[in-house]
């Protein structure tokens, strides 16, 4: 409703939404300068908004506690692998999906959408069984082969088709003409003009597996094979009680990196899942 | 170049069956339009010539060999569509050497292919150019640069104007016309537009519901339309068609009695078929009442009521007739057209 | 002998072009297909096989029970508890979620400048990581935390939010609608300007006004997206696990113990899988169940379809 506004709605509506904005703000905020208190500031009262003393040292400590790096790097490295296999894996059966005509297509189809009404919460006592019979407990292999396979590429595959469903046929059409066939087609044609939908794909598929939190602690045992958001919840001092300072400055090191990619490319992040197949 | 043969070619989704048997045998060269109303299976047709759809049953056969079980890229065909397909992702230039860099032509051999194409189509200012960034008359020739680059035995053009508006689709239908003088490649044509059809084909092949009506030169078909379908849908305006009977006196329908040729031999029930501008205006003719004037400038079109049927009329006069009044009307002898009711074909 | 006449037909190859299209279509989706087979389908399966015995991996037992387990689930004191708290907890997050998404959407689809901003700032913490953002919240819902100390300066005794059963499972839904509202708000602006400027410039020269337009065009064409979000923010609702276990561990009591907590601490911690697997099955039942409706509602509220 885009209708000119009078000067003062404009300041009543910038007004709402700086009002809006500060549970989605604050606690990045408050995380980040958190995490350069000395551990004695960081109950103080009145609340510091910025740090009245400085306490680098947090972060270093995080390194000395657990093996950051290396769970830094197994985060990283799983939900690149998931991202590129669901890409994959999801672009060429949306494809076959939107496209090709084969015996039972229908029907198969409506068995891989079940997938969207499992999740991985329902089936997680067998998925530990049969990992646990493939010797595959506290390796990273669930946490690869469950996203790719499971729910969440369901979810990429059913954006993918809605995709290809609206790409013109006679694209394809005309490839053929041209001489290629449908390897070929899906590759040089449909997937370059797929970037969108991949872009949105790629997103949510690498926050899915970012995020993961039930897998890794259902999984894993050994610090050294910890993801991120397993190892965050593991700085406690002796007694249980966090150790709020380093944990904040862990999360700050696990949550920048994404936030600021973002900011760089908000318009590429917002746009590519605002415009796939959800639309209905 | 190459002759293309359809012998009782058969399409069906299923139980729903699209063509009937289509026998059409197209002369190495020739420029043939198939026309018909939407959903009479021409675009099937061609489909199936280019090979993206499965003949159901028959044979097509290009250049004598049977093509039926081969791909698209195996027919040697090129194809025009509708809204031109050009992949967007990609240059003009990329566009139209696409298909011979996946026949393992080389970097130079492209090069020159597509210069050549660019330079008859006028292309070469835009090489660089990505399809969005072009006009429909632009695209529509890129489309066409396309499919000449690759120098095929057969063009296949699925109604390539209708996206563009009159103006420009009456300029590109001309340098069709020019391509195919110029290159002399066989070329099918699918279109809904009889004009069209009218002035760019050497035979053109009216369908209906999945069948040939009729295959013929234009003027053939305009002058002796083998049956009801075929006059009525070829001309512009169509036909007048008087449903009545043939008799001693005359043709005589419901409230009019229509002149017929001396020597008309038939007699019972029939159409009586007269073209707008094969009515003439006569003291002696019939009484017809007005009840549309439209001036065209250099003719006028009068609808009018003959009897109880309604008629369109086209006169060089410019007339000043005005909805109500009566005029008197004649059709031209030479130039009438008989056709058996039930059946539809025409009787002598 | 004569052999009898050979029909009057071409010899096709088998691998016509249709053929040869769908074997292509097989090895399209092989490997989705056997995926899901492997990985959701089979423990489907197993899930449900499990869920008839009794099985304890401490004790090594996995005796046949028939439906025990069921009968027990009816008989189980928590379960009330923990279906109350799954109820409580997706029916505030759906309404917090889409009605906050909605308004959020409606005031980034204005005439203003700067939105963009506005924008990138309301969707940010969707990028955050998940574990991250629950350590801020704890951190800030303490009760000696930001949040009480920012009331306290107003003169506001705030309450100890995680360690109270009412105010734990508010904050719960509170920080995870915080969350991921982003996506749906981008979801929602996306549908807001798909819809054509015309019907507005019409509803206005038939004299309806803002409001009336919102209720009359906005809402009914936007409808399908409304409905999609739920049934994705609704099934994401049930699947909630990560923000339990950092901010209250299912506590304090039973308050804010979800299906998927309960089921964790029944398997993983208790390790009584035959049961574990009980209240999965009736965490799919739910799923689904839900999908279903949802589905079905969209033939009576979707005004409008593509």
């Amino acid at each position: 409703m885009k209708t000119d506004l009078s000067p003062r709605m404009k300041v009543a509506l910038y007004g709402l939404m700086c009002v809006l904005l500060i549970p989605f703000v604050f606690p990045t905020w408050w995380m980040v300068t958190s995490s350069v208190k000395p551990i004695s500031d960081i109950f103080a009262f009145p609340p510091d908004l910025w740090p009245r003393r400085f306490d680098f040292s947090t972060y270093a400590q995080v390194f000395e506690l657990q093996p950051f790096a290396r769970q830094y790097w197994n985060s990283a490295y799983i939900a690149a692998l998931v991202t590129a296999g669901t890409m994959l894996i999801s672009s060429m059966a949306g494809y076959a999906f939107a496209r090709i005509k084969f015996p039972f297509s229908n029907a198969i189809f409506m068995v891989v959408l079940l997938g969207l009404l499992i999740p991985s919460e329902v089936t997680i006592v067998p998925l530990f069984q049969m990992f646990l019979k493939w010797g595959m407990i506290n390796t990273h292999w669930p946490l690869i082969l469950v996203p790719i396979f499971g729910a969440p590429s369901v979810f990429a595959t059913f954006v993918m088709r809605q995709f290809f469903i609206a790409l013109p046929v006679e694209l394809e059409e005309a490839a053929r003409v041209d001489g290629l066939g449908r390897f070929k087609i899906f590759w040089t044609i449909a997937l370059p003009l797929a970037k969108p939908a991949l872009g949105a794909v790629a997103i949510f598929t690498f926050l899915h597996s970012w995020n993961l939190y039930l897998e890794p602690i259902v999984f894993l045992s050994s610090t050294q094979m910890f993801t991120l958001p397993q190892a965050l919840t593991q700085f406690t001092d002796a007694y249980g009680g966090a150790m709020w300072n380093i944990q904040l400055a862990a999360a700050t090191m696990t949550a920048i990196p994404v936030l600021l990619v973002f900011i760089v490319a908000q318009k590429q992040f917002v746009e590519g899942l605002a415009h796939t197949g959800l639309k209905g | 170049m190459a002759p293309v043969t359809l012998k009782s070619v058969r399409k069906a989704y299923g139980d729903a069956k699209v063509l009937h048997g289509v026998d059409i045998a197209i002369a190495d060269g020739e420029f043939i339009v198939l026309v018909g109303p939407s959903g009479c299976g021409k675009s099937t047709l061609l489909r199936m010539i280019a090979g993206l759809e499965v003949i159901t049953d028959g044979a097509v056969e290009i250049g004598g060999r049977v093509v039926n079980d081969l791909e698209p890229k195996d027919r040697d065909i090129a194809m025009v569509f509708q809204n031109y397909a050009l992949y967007p992702h990609m240059t003009v230039a990329t566009n139209m050497g696409f298909s011979l860099e996946h026949r393992g032509a080389s970097k130079a051999e492209i090069a020159e292919r597509v210069k050549w194409a660019a330079e008859i189509l006028g292309l070469v200012p835009l090489l660089d150019r990505y399809p969005r960034q072009l006009s429909g008359g632009q695209r529509q020739r890129v489309a066409m640069g396309r499919a000449i680059v690759r120098n095929p035995q057969v063009f296949l053009f699925d109604e390539p104007l209708s996206n563009l508006d009159a103006k420009l689709r009456v300029v590109m239908r001309g340098e069709i016309k020019g391509l195919h003088q110029r290159l002399g490649v066989t070329t099918v044509y699918v279109t809904h537009d009889q004009v069209e059809a009218m002035t760019m084909a050497d035979r053109i092949v009216v369908m209906n519901a999945g069948r040939v009506e009729q295959i013929g030169a234009p003027l053939d078909l305009y002058d002796r339309p083998a049956n009801l379908f075929v006059a009525g849908f070829i001309g512009s305006p169509a036909m007048n068609l008087i449903g009545g009977e043939i008799t001693e006196q005359g043709f005589v329908a419901a409230g009019v009695t229509l002149p017929l040729p001396s020597g008309t031999a038939a007699r019972g029930k029939a159409t009586y078929g007269i073209r707008p501008e094969h009515l003439i205006l006569a003291d002696d003719g019939v009484p017809a009442t007005v009840t549309l004037v439209e001036p065209m400038g250099s003719e006028t079109q009068v609808t009018m009521t003959l009897g109880e049927h309604r008629i369109i009329g086209v006169f060089r006069e410019r007339l000043s007739a005005r909805p109500g009044e009566i005029i008197h009307v004649r059709p031209d002898l030479a130039a009438i057209h008989l056709f058996d009711t039930e059946t539809g074909a025409r009787i002598g | 002998m004569s052999l009898p006449a050979e029909p009057m037909q071409q010899k096709r190859p088998f691998w016509t072009m249709a053929r040869r299209d769908a074997a292509a279509g097989y090895v399209f989706i092989a490997p989705q297909l056997v995926g899901i087979i492997t990985f959701v389908l089979v423990p489907l399966g197993l899930v449900f096989w499990y869920s008839l015995h009794e099985w304890n991996v401490l004790a090594s037992t996995f005796n046949y029970v028939g439906a025990a387990n069921y009968q027990m689930l009816l008989a189980d004191p928590n379960l009330p508890s923990v279906l109350l708290a799954s109820a409580i907890f997706s029916v505030g997050l759906v309404i917090l979620n889409m009605s906050l998404a909605l308004l959020l959407a409606v005031l980034l689809d204005q005439k203003l400048r700067g939105l963009v901003v506005f924008r990138t700032l309301f969707f940010s913490p969707v990028v955050v990581s998940l574990v991250a953002w629950t350590i801020v919240w704890s951190f800030l819902l303490q009760n000696n935390g930001g949040i009480n100390g920012m009331l306290a300066m107003l003169g506001i005794e705030g309450p100890n939010w995680l360690r109270t059963p009412t105010t734990a499972l508010i904050s719960v839904v509170v920080v995870q609608v915080f969350k991921n509202v982003g996506l749906n708000m981008v979801l929602f602006l996306a549908a807001l300007q798909g819809v054509p400027k015309e019907l507005y410039e019409a509803a206005r020269v038939d004299g309806a006004g803002r409001f009336k337009q919102f209720r009359r065009i906005t809402l009914p064409l936007i409808s399908p997206t409304i409905l999609l979000t739920s049934i994705i923010t609704v099934v994401g609702s049930l699947q909630v696990f990560a923000q339990i276990a950092v901010l209250t561990q299912g506590g304090p009591g039973m308050s804010t113990t979800v299906l998927v907590y309960y089921l964790y601490q029944q398997a993983f911690q208790f390790h009584f899988f035959g049961y574990g697997s009980t209240l999965s099955i009736l965490l799919f039942v739910i799923v689904a169940a839900l999908t279903f409706a949802q589905w079905q509602l969209r033939k009576r509220i979707v005004f409008y379809e593509n």
